[in-house]
C-alpha cells in the first residue's frame, strides 16, 4: 500500500508541519463504539478495568453507526492510529482485513492464560478468522430470529413453524383487515438483503457457489424472492413496501403484527415491564428462523494494524471478552458470544430468563452472516437495491436477480 | 498592491486554505482508480472513471431523479413562496404571528425534517394517513409512485420559508409609485401583479432560485432518513449516489468523477439561468 | 397596491394562510406530543389519547449530552458567521465598487457547488494531521466552504445598494478609501450585515454532513445528535422530539426578534444580483 499511501502522507505533511509527536501516550488507549445499549454496558464494566490497570486510560468515542465505517477508515490510513481498538461489523471484516487496517490476534490468543477461546459460538467466531488468521474476538451477536406473539398463537392453537411454507401459510391466516401475519422489512439495501436470505437459506441457496461463482439468480434464489414477495402480498400491511427495521418493530409492538423476523435482543426489549409494548409486554416469544438456518450479524473487537499501544489494546480487548467478564456483560443485558455464557443458569436467571438463552443457542448453531468477502457492503446494497425493485413490481424477479448478479460481477470486477 | 486586491485578500486566503487542497485532490482522483481499501494498487486511469459513471445506469438514474427533485421542488417552493408573501403583505390580522410560524421549518435540521416525516407519513403507523383514512382516503407515500414525490414535499415543507423570507423583502422593497398609477388607470389585482409586481420581483426571484437550486441539487438527508434510496433506485439522488460509491463502497476516483460532471451538469444550467435573465432585462 | 377588498376573496385568502400555518405547525405539534409520550405509545398514529409524561424531557435535558451539543452547535455557527463576514464584507464591498470583478461575482458561487461528499476525505485527512478532529475548528473550517460564498455574495447586493455618494462624500471629508468603508459604509448596511449572517449561521447550524464525520465527543453537534437518536436498534423517537424542539426553540425567538430587520436588511438589497 506504500506509493500512494506515502502520496497521501506526503500532501498532508507538506501542509502541516507540525504532525509529529501524535502517539497517543503511553498507556492510554483509544476505543471507537457504536453508541447502543451494549456500549452502556462495556463503558460501565470498564470503569473496573481503570481501576484494576491505573496505568492504562481508556477513551471511547462512541458515535452513530453511520459515522463508523469513515472514521475507522481515515484512522487506518494514517500514520498513527487515532484508534488502538475498533468493533468492526462482520460484513467489514474481511475487507479491514485484507486492506491491512487490523493486527492479528493468534499470538496474542495463545498468550493470553484462562482466555479460552474455543468458548467462543463456533459460528461467531468462523467470522473474524480470514485466511488462516484470527482478526477479531466477538463482542456482541446480532443473529435473526423468528420473535412472535405468542398470546395470538396460543389463542388460535397454532404451531410455531419451522419451514418456510409452514410460515407462509401461518402467517396468512393470520392477517385481517386490520391486523397482519408478518411485519416485514423490504427497504431497499441492507434491510431487504437481511430478510430475503432467510429465504434463500431456506431454499437451500447461496450468493456464490464453492468456486466463488456468483449464482444469486440461479433457480433456488428464484424460487426464494417469489415466495418472499408472495408472503409480503399475503401477510405484510398494505403500503408497507419501504418499510425497514423500525417501522417493522413498532407494528408488532403496537400489537398490529403478529410475527417479525429481528435481532434476538429485541425480545427482551419487547418483553420490557413497560416498555415499547405497553401492555402486550411478556407475550413475545423467540424462535429458530423457519428453514432453521439464519442470518447472522456479529460485532467483534479488533485491534489496529498502526495501533502504537497493540499490548494495552489487547489486555483491554482479553479484559472485556473474557468468560468472567463476559458472563457479567450478559448477566447486565449483552448480547451473548461465548458458549459457557450461554448455558449458564445464573446468567439465565440475572438476564432475560432460560428460554431466551435457549432459543439463541439454537439459533446460532446454524447461521451464516449475511454476506462474505472483501466486497460484502457494496454486494448487500446492490443485491438489496434489486430485491426492492422485485417487491415494489418495477422489475420482474428472474430479471431483478440477473441485474443483481451482473452487479456483484461488476462491483468484483 | 493595488487597493481593491487589498479588499479581497481576506476572503481569497481564507478560501484557498479551506478549498484549493480538497479540489484539487477531488480533480487529482477523478484520473485515478484509488480504492480506499486498495492503496496498494493506485493508479492513472484517464477518462477511464468518467466513462464508468457515465454508462453506469445508477448514475443516469440518479441524475434524472436529482433534477426531477430540484424542478419540483424548487418550482413548488417559487409559487407558494410568493403566494405566501403576497397573502402575508395583503392580511394585515395575524401578520407578525403567522410570519414567524411560516419562517420557522428552515430553522430545523434536514435530518430530524426527515425522520418525523418518515413517522407523519408511515402508512400504518403515521399521523397523516391515520387521519386521511378516516375520511376514506389510502395513499401509499413512499411507493414506488409517490416516493419522490414525498420526498419533494418534505422539501418544499422545509424551504418554502426561504422563499417567502427572500419575497417578503422584495415586496417591502417595492416602490409604491407604479401602484398608485395602475390604480388611477383602473387596472385589476391580476393585471397589476402580472405586469407590475412580477417583473419588478425579477430579480429576487432569479436569486432566489438559484440558491435554493444549488442546495437543492445537494439533497441527502431526506433521502438518507427515509427511503434509502428506494423503492428500487426511485428515490437515489446523485449526493446519495456519491456518497454511496465514495464512503460505503470507499471507490474514491468514480465518486470524484461523478462530482466533477455534477458540478459541470449544476454550472451549465446556472450559466442558462443567468443568461436567459440578462436577455429578459434587455429585451425591456 | 391591490387588497382584498371583496369580502369572499379575503375569507379564501385568510383561509389560505391559515392552511398553510396549519402545514407548517400540525408537525410541531406531533413532535410535542410525541414527546410527552410514554415510550409505549411512542410512534402510534392517536395524537390525542394518552396520559403524558415528562420522562423524555427529563432525561434529555438533564441526562444527555444534548445541551452541551446545542453550545457546541451555537458556537460553532456564531465563529463561521463571524468569520464569514469579517472576510466577506470587504470582498463584497470591493467587488460591488471595483471594475474587473465582474466574473468574480459569479465564480464566488461556484464554490457552494462543490458536493460536500467529494470535499470530505481531504479535509478529514489534513484535519488529522493538524490534530484537529474531534474540535470545533475543523467544523468551523469546513462550514466556512459553504457559508463563506453565500454570505459574501449576499453582501455584494447589499453594498450595490448604499449610494456611491456616501463614500465619496467621506473621502472629501478626508477619510481614506478603507476609513470611509469601516466607518460609513459598514454602518449603513448593517441590516444586510445582519440578514446574511442569520442565512449563514441557519446552514451551519443545519449542517449534518461535515458534523458527522469531523466531529467527536468533545465537539459534537446537534444535528449530529439527534440523528444519534436513530440507532441500530431503531428510533428513540419521545427524546428525539425532545431534542428537536429545545433545538428550534431558541432559533425561532432568535428569527422571531429579529425578522423585521431581517426582511427589510434583505430588501433592502441583498436581491438584487
Amino acid at each position: 500500500m506504500n506509493k500512494s499511501l506515502s502520496a497521501l502522507r506526503m500532501t498532508a505533511y507538506a501542509s502541516v508541519v507540525a504532525a509529529v509527536g501524535q502517539t497517543a501516550f503511553a498507556g492510554e488507549i483509544n476505543v471507537i463504539m457504536e453508541e447502543v445499549p451494549d456500549y452502556d454496558i462495556v463503558a460501565k464494566l470498564t470503569e473496573e478495568f481503570t481501576a484494576a490497570n491505573p496505568d492504562i486510560t481508556v477513551n471511547f468515542d462512541a458515535m452513530p453507526f453511520d459515522a463508523m465505517r469513515d472514521k475507522i477508515l481515515t484512522s487506518s490510513l494514517a500514520p498513527s492510529a487515532s484508534y488502538d481498538v475498533i468493533i468492526i461489523d462482520n460484513p467489514w471484516t474481511e475487507e479491514f482485513a485484507n486492506a491491512g487496517y487490523l493486527e492479528p490476534l493468534d499470538d496474542y490468543i495463545a498468550a493470553t492464560e484462562g482466555y479460552d477461546y474455543e468458548d467462543f459460538v463456533p459460528s461467531l467466531a468462523a467470522i473474524s478468522s480470514v485466511g488462516g488468521s484470527i482478526y477479531g474476538v466477538p463482542y456482541y451477536n446480532y443473529a435473526l430470529g423468528l420473535i412472535v406473539r405468542q398470546d395470538i398463537f396460543d389463542e388460535k392453537g397454532l404451531e410455531i413453524p419451522t419451514t418456510i411454507q409452514d410460515y407462509m401459510s401461518t402467517v396468512a391466516s393470520l392477517t385481517t383487515d386490520d391486523f397482519y401475519g408478518a411485519a416485514m422489512q423490504p427497504q431497499k439495501g441492507y434491510k431487504v438483503m437481511e430478510e430475503w436470505k432467510n429465504w434463500l437459506y431456506a431454499n437451500g441457496g447461496e450468493l456464490f457457489d464453492e468456486n466463488g461463482n456468483v449464482i444469486i439468480n440461479n433457480p433456488a434464489a428464484v424460487t426464494a424472492l417469489e415466495q418472499y414477495i408472495e408472503t409480503f402480498n399475503a401477510a405484510a400491511p398494505p403500503n408497507s413496501a419501504n418499510w425497514g427495521f423500525d417501522e417493522a418493530l413498532r407494528a408488532v409492538s403496537s400489537g398490529k403484527a403478529a410475527t417479525m423476523l429481528s435481532y434476538n435482543w429485541m425480545l427482551p426489549a419487547l418483553n420490557a415491564e413497560g416498555g415499547m409494548a405497553g401492555d402486550l409486554a411478556g407475550n413475545f416469544t423467540l424462535h429458530e428462523v423457519p428453514g432453521g438456518k439464519a442470518v447472522l450479524g456479529l460485532w467483534s473487537w479488533g485491534i489496529t494494524a498502526n495501533s502504537e499501544n497493540k499490548d494495552d489494546a489487547w489486555k483491554f480487548v482479553s479484559w472485556i471478552s473474557s468468560p468472567e467478564v463476559a458472563k457479567r456483560r450478559v448477566s447486565m443485558g449483552g448480547a451473548p458470544v461465548r458458549t459457557s455464557v450461554l448455558n449458564d443458569p445464573e446468567v439465565w436467571e440475572q438476564g432475560f430468563g432460560e428460554a431466551y438463552y435457549k432459543a439463541l443457542a439454537g439459533i446460532l448453531e446454524d447461521a451464516a452472516p449475511l454476506s462474505t468477502g472483501g466486497n460484502a457492503e457494496e454486494l448487500i446494497e446492490i443485491v438489496g437495491t434489486e430485491l426492492s425493485a422485485a417487491v415494489n413490481g418495477q422489475k420482474g424477479v428472474q430479471e431483478a436477480l440477473d441485474d443483481a448478479a451482473r452487479g456483484v460481477e461488476r462491483a468484483n470486477r | 498592491m493595488q487597493l481593491k486586491y487589498k479588499f479581497i485578500l481576506p476572503l481569497a486566503l481564507l478560501l484557498s486554505a479551506v478549498m484549493l487542497y480538497p479540489l484539487a485532490f477531488s480533480g487529482w482522483l477523478a484520473f485515478h482508480e484509488y480504492r480506499l481499501t486498495r492503496l496498494d494498487d493506485v493508479h492513472f486511469v484517464g477518462f477511464e472513471n468518467f466513462v464508468l459513471i457515465a454508462t453506469d445506469p445508477s448514475f443516469l438514474n440518479a441524475m434524472g431523479n436529482t433534477l426531477i427533485f430540484v424542478l419540483g421542488a424548487v418550482s413548488l417552493e417559487l409559487v407558494i413562496g410568493l403566494s405566501l408573501a403576497l397573502l402575508l403583505q395583503k392580511l394585515n390580522i395575524l401578520r407578525n404571528f403567522s410570519r414567524s410560524i411560516l419562517l420557522a421549518p428552515m430553522f430545523v435540521t434536514p435530518i430530524a425534517v426527515g425522520l418525523m416525516f418518515r413517522f407523519l407519513l408511515n402508512a400504518e403507523l403515521g399521523v397523516i394517513p391515520h387521519y386521511l383514512s378516516k375520511i376514506g382516503i389510502t395513499v401509499d407515500w413512499f411507493g414506488p409512485d409517490l416516493a419522490l414525490f414525498s420526498l419533494i414535499l418534505i422539501d418544499v415543507w422545509q424551504w418554502t420559508p426561504f422563499m417567502l423570507l427572500m419575497f417578503l423583502a422584495g415586496l417591502e422593497a417595492l416602490p409604491k409609485t407604479p401602484y398608485e398609477a395602475a390604480r388611477v388607470d383602473g387596472a385589476g389585482p391580476w393585471l397589476t401583479f402580472s405586469r407590475i409586481t412580477l417583473p419588478m420581483l425579477r430579480s429576487v426571484i432569479v436569486v432566489a432560485l438559484i440558491i435554493r437550486a444549488l442546495d437543492a441539487f445537494k439533497v441527502f438527508e431526506y433521502v438518507f432518513a427515509i427511503t434509502r434510496g428506494g423503492p428500487g433506485n426511485s428515490t437515489e439522488t446523485i449526493m446519495y449516489y456519491i456518497y454511496q460509491t465514495g464512503f460505503r463502497f470507499f471507490r474514491m476516483g468514480e465518486a470524484a468523477a461523478a462530482a466533477i460532471m455534477l458540478i459541470t451538469v449544476i454550472l451549465v444550467l446556472v450559466v442558462l439561468l443567468v443568461k436567459f435573465s440578462q436577455a429578459e432585462e434587455a429585451r425591456k | 397596491m391591490f387588497s382584498f377588498r371583496n369580502p369572499i376573496s379575503r375569507a379564501f385568502a385568510t383561509l389560505a394562510l391559515l392552511l398553510a400555518v396549519f402545514a407548517v405547525l400540525f408537525p410541531f405539534v406531533w413532535v410535542f406530543m410525541e414527546s410527552i409520550k410514554p415510550a409505549s405509545l411512542g410512534g402510534r398514529p392517536d395524537l390525542w389519547v394518552f396520559s403524558p409524561t415528562w420522562e423524555n424531557w427529563n432525561e434529555v435535558t438533564l441526562n444527555s449530552d444534548v445541551p452541551f451539543n446545542i453550545l457546541n452547535s451555537f458556537a460553532i455557527a456564531l465563529v463561521t458567521v463571524l468569520i464569514s463576514l469579517l472576510c466577506g464584507a470587504p470582498a463584497a464591498y470591493a467587488f460591488s465598487r471595483f471594475r474587473g470583478f465582474e466574473s468574480a461575482r459569479y465564480s464566488i458561487l461556484a464554490a457552494e457547488m462543490m458536493p460536500p461528499a467529494i470535499l470530505i476525505l481531504p479535509f478529514f485527512l489534513v484535519l488529522y494531521h493538524l490534530k484537529l478532529i474531534d474540535s470545533q475548528i475543523g467544523v468551523i473550517a469546513a462550514h466556512l466552504t459553504f457559508v463563506l460564498p453565500v454570505v459574501t455574495w449576499f453582501l455584494i447586493g447589499f453594498f450595490d445598494e448604499v449610494p456611491r455618494d456616501l463614500e465619496n462624500q467621506a473621502m472629501i471629508d478626508g477619510y481614506t478609501r478603507f476609513q470611509a468603508f469601516y466607518k460609513v459604509i459598514l454602518p449603513a448596511v448593517r441590516p444586510g450585515l445582519g440578514a446574511a449572517g442569520v442565512f449563514g449561521f441557519v446552514l451551519s447550524w443545519n449542517d449534518l454532513f461535515y458534523a458527522l464525520l469531523l466531529t467527536g465527543n468533545e465537539s459534537r453537534t446537534l444535528p449530529v445528535a439527534i440523528a444519534g437518536y436513530w440507532t441500530f436498534r431503531g428510533v428513540e423517537l419521545g427524546k428525539m422530539a425532545v431534542a428537536i424542539l429545545i433545538a428550534v426553540i431558541p432559533v425561532l425567538a432568535l428569527s422571531h426578534s429579529i425578522q423585521k430587520h431581517l426582511i427589510r436588511g434583505i430588501g433592502g438589497g441583498a436581491v438584487k444580483y
